[in-house]
């Protein structure tokens, strides 16, 4: 797995910019409206897929560099466009990790910039309305919301921060140690669910990463630790199901987290790894951390259960510099 | 004759509608109460005039500049409600007061029959009351405030009725949402209105029933007389109706008066004495000019319905009154004056000899920057805002906690609602400063009390279960809270957990309470805070 040269991926992009309005239908009318100025800022190939992606999808895009915006798109284009996942019209809640107030250099929430590229992609395919949201296990959602950037970010990009109220959680059955588990009604209705996590260190898991992102979709936390927390967050997932993940490892938190609040406990990583399969994209963040995913146990419960791929071996997985 | 009834309708009209311009305001000046109720609910950054009910009240500021000995400038307002009432009397009462309009509204069919019973020496109660609380505060007291109309309605606001309003509307969302054709609309609702107007979490608060039971008795007792709270017991209508004994624009009954008693049959609060009714009205000059019939300022709310119902064109009007209204004879005397002084100097001996003072009790956690007692208590006007604002409703008022005299302050109660790490709206909707406004990292250092851990009921410590929920909350950038080991266990199942212990690094805590209260054993939490003693603990000095 030799990383791509530069020069590759720019002539990829260049390609796809040439070869995609005629290949693709809906690439066509994308470069009409481009030149109509409906939406200029979005990357073409991010909406509608790389030409070599469309080819052949990998499991999993690794893209290291910045500008972060640019960075995303890549990440999103190399895996075939955000129009494989958001279909025009569809409805889309975007989950990022907002566990607490922060802003974004403590590394203890989502890069505003990961998540509102998102949005402008989902929205740029056609998305009816993208709607983000968390529920902060530490603060009041409202300060942590504006405190990490991300409002003003995801509103900016044509998205609605919405915050999580008690009244839509609902039982559902996840089965095996939970039973029924309450989860909110609205990610489970709604028509792409993209998992929006940052790479941090975790007391209780090792790292916590995408799957245990999910555990901002219930209201009942203190279940899953006493029943037994990584088989907990694997059964969440079973039935919340992200139909894209994005792994924010652009800084990540290598001590006292989830919540952090110490800068020097934050590493630059400059990464964005995005997957279909979440537990495909836990296994390879744990790298970041210079660790297998065996270290964080809830992985090794998702693949027992049948969720996704750890044995990264098996995996096409493709890596790009910006 | 035709002139006359011409004369008298024009003049009934103006009073008419000085009377529509009175009810509006006082729906205006509800509106407003009950915006403000919202503008100070579980808001990080509440409005900086969501306590402005509070600055305008004259009661509240006199005896907490009085206990605290000091000048508050936030209270400055309050002098305005003064000289309102120097120059048109007790229209806080009439015209702004809620609890004023409330009662207002709440009128009992019966409340006249049953008024001529009740003595009118009663009208000395609330006056007695006023010294009381005045003479309270001298000694540095203020938990006689929880008489302060405004307090008391916020109060119960705060604890019963907004819990309950999120309520209902919680409920019928859930209904909603359960039902298709109406899902549409409970979106629309919680799109809009929750994280503004709907909080983000059900607000519950400890004294609920005791507090709504006050507020019921207050508007029952209206039942007995109209607005009975008013006349009688109200403290800052004492005191408003001190001041307007001097009023300078008042209604005057003229020589056209025929001693209808049209007006005293209209006022709502008795507040007008007819010669008829065995010479009560004092025979002055100045006024009443006729000797008829006679408004006693210290009583009248100037709602001017007398001046609406009086059939007699000129019979009363606005005049202009240079001598201060006559004593009397439910004024109060002496006697009154004994009465609230040894009333208000044995309520300080009661509270100083109290054994709240000697040992603080457990759960003595108080707001950020108030851990100085005897200075919070000098100060805090029982007002119920803090508590309000709190986003996690952890700030519940107290019942026995701080003695009888810290009656319903705010104490954390950090099981039902934690500090939040990210908020300092406590300190910035008081009106009083009991609990200081400090920015974000001045209030992360306020050390509220020291967390420990019970090992005998932790799951790790004491069960072998895994579990890091302390530790995984705590805010503190470095962590007060450490994990001890890290073993990979295998279950049953298969599956694999972490095993560490938690422990707490006291000089790091401070006492912010989320690990008490996202512990998830049942009932009481094996991780508890305790009240720090503030010698001990850097950064626990109070704001001067």
């Amino acid at each position: 797995m030799a990383r791509e040269p530069l020069t590759r991926a720019d002539f990829l992009k260049i390609l796809a910019a040439g070869a995609g309005g005629v290949v693709f239908f809906r690439g066509a009318e994308d470069a009409l409206a481009g030149i109509a100025g409906a939406h200029d800022d979005i990357d073409q190939a991010a909406l509608s897929g790389d030409l070599a992606a469309a080819l052949a999808y990998p499991d999993m895009t690794v893209v290291k560099g910045t500008p972060i915006g640019t960075n995303v798109r890549t990440a999103i284009a190399k895996l075939g466009g955000m129009r494989r996942f958001v279909a025009a019209g569809a409805d889309v809640i975007i989950k990022p990790n907002i566990c607490t107030a922060r802003t974004p250099g403590y590394a203890a929430t989502t890069n505003p910039t990961v998540v509102a590229t998102l949005v402008r992609l989902a929205l740029g395919a056609g998305a009816s309305r993208v709607r983000v949201m968390d529920n902060p296990i530490s603060v009041a959602p409202l300060g942590a919301y504006t405190t990490s950037g991300i409002k003003s970010a995801v509103e900016k990009a044509g998205g609605a921060m919405q915050i999580m109220s008690d009244t839509r959680y609902r039982d559902y059955y996840v089965g095996g140690l939970l039973g029924y588990h309450p989860l909110y009604s609205d990610m489970l209705a709604c028509d792409v669910l993209i998992n929006v996590p940052i790479a941090k260190v975790h007391g209780a898991t090792g790292l916590t990463l995408a799957g245990k992102n999910m555990m901002g979709a219930t209201n009942d936390r203190g279940t899953m630790h006493t029943k037994g927390l990584s088989r907990s967050i694997a059964e969440v997932n079973r039935k919340l199901k992200p139909n894209l993940t994005v792994i924010d490892a652009v800084r990540i938190l290598v001590a006292h987290g989830p919540t952090g609040g110490n800068l020097a406990d934050v590493r630059r990583k400059d990464t964005v790894i995005a997957s279909k399969d979440w537990v495909a994209a836990d296994a390879y963040a744990t790298r970041l951390f210079g660790r297998t995913p065996r270290y964080v146990p809830y992985i090794a419960a998702a693949h027992r259960m049948g969720l996704g791929e750890n044995d990264l071996s098996k995996l096409t997985i493709k890596k790009y510099w910006v | 004759m035709r002139d006359e009834a011409d004369a008298a309708r024009r003049s009934t009209g103006g009073w008419k509608a000085a009377r529509w311009a009175r009810r509006a305001t006082q729906i205006a000046a509800f509106a407003v109460f009950v915006y403000l109720l919202f503008a100070g609910l579980q808001r990080l950054e509440p409005l900086p005039y969501a306590n402005i009910f509070f600055r305008f009240d004259p009661l509240a500021a006199l005896a907490t500049m009085l206990a605290a000995r000091v000048w508050l400038p936030d209270f400055a307002l309050a002098f305005v409600t003064l000289a309102l009432a120097v120059v048109v009397g007790r229209v806080w009462c009439g015209w702004i007061c809620p609890l004023g309009s409330l009662l207002g509204w709440l009128r009992f069919r019966s409340a006249p029959r049953r008024a001529g019973r009740v003595p009118p020496a009663l009208r000395r109660v609330k006056y007695v009351l006023l010294g009381a609380v005045v003479v309270l505060a001298g000694l540095a007291g203020l938990t006689l405030l929880v008489l302060d109309p405004v307090a008391l309605l916020t109060r119960t606001a705060t604890t019963s009725l907004i819990p309950g309003a999120v309520f209902i509307v919680d409920s019928l969302e859930e209904a909603g949402m359960r039902w298709e054709p109406t899902v549409g609309a409970v979106t629309w609702v919680e799109d809009h209105f929750r994280g503004n107007v709907l909080p983000t979490i059900q607000p519950r608060y400890e004294q609920a029933v005791l507090l709504l039971l006050v507020l019921l008795a207050v508007i029952l007792l209206n039942a007995l007389a109209h607005r009975f709270w008013c006349r009688y017991l109200c403290p800052l209508g004492a005191l408003l109706g001190l001041v307007a004994k001097v009023q300078v624009l008042r209604p005057v009954v003229g020589d056209a008066c025929d001693s209808c008693g049209a007006c005293a049959r209209a006022c709502g609060v008795d507040a007008i004495e007819l010669a008829s009714d065995g010479g009560a009205v004092a025979p002055a000059a100045d006024p009443p000019r006729s000797g008829t019939a006679r408004v006693v300022s210290s009583e009248c709310t100037m709602c001017l319905d007398c001046l609406v119902a009086c059939p007699r064109p000129g019979a009363m009007s606005f005049g202009v009154t240079r001598l201060p209204g006559p004593w009397a004879p439910y004024d109060p005397g002496r006697r009154e004056v004994v009465i609230a002084a040894v009333a208000g100097v044995g309520a300080a001996v009661l509270f100083g000899t109290g054994v709240a003072r000697a040992v603080p009790r457990p759960g003595l956690i108080r707001p950020p920057g108030a851990q100085d007692e005897a200075r919070f208590l000098s100060r805090c006007l029982r007002c119920s805002e803090c508590m309000k604002v709190c986003p996690t409703s952890g700030l519940q008022p107290t019942l026995a906690e701080a003695g009888l005299e810290g009656l319903w302050t705010p104490v954390l109660k950090s099981r039902l609602g934690y500090c939040d790490y990210a908020c300092t709206a406590c300190g910035h909707v008081c009106p009083s400063g009991a609990i200081p406004k400090l920015g974000l990292e001045e209030k992360r250092t306020r050390v509220l009390g020291v967390a420990v851990i019970d090992r005998d009921r932790c799951l790790p410590w004491a069960a072998d279960t895994p579990c890091i929920v302390c530790q995984e909350m705590c805010p503190v950038p470095d962590k007060a809270i450490e994990l001890v080991g890290q073993h990979l266990i295998t279950r049953p199942d298969g599956s694999q957990d972490y095993l560490s212990r938690p422990k707490v690094i006291a000089d790091r805590c401070i006492g912010c309470g989320i690990c008490e209260y996202k512990c998830p054993l049942e009932g009481t939490s094996a991780i508890v805070v305790l009240p720090s003693n503030p010698s001990l603990a850097d950064g626990a000095t109070p704001l001067g």
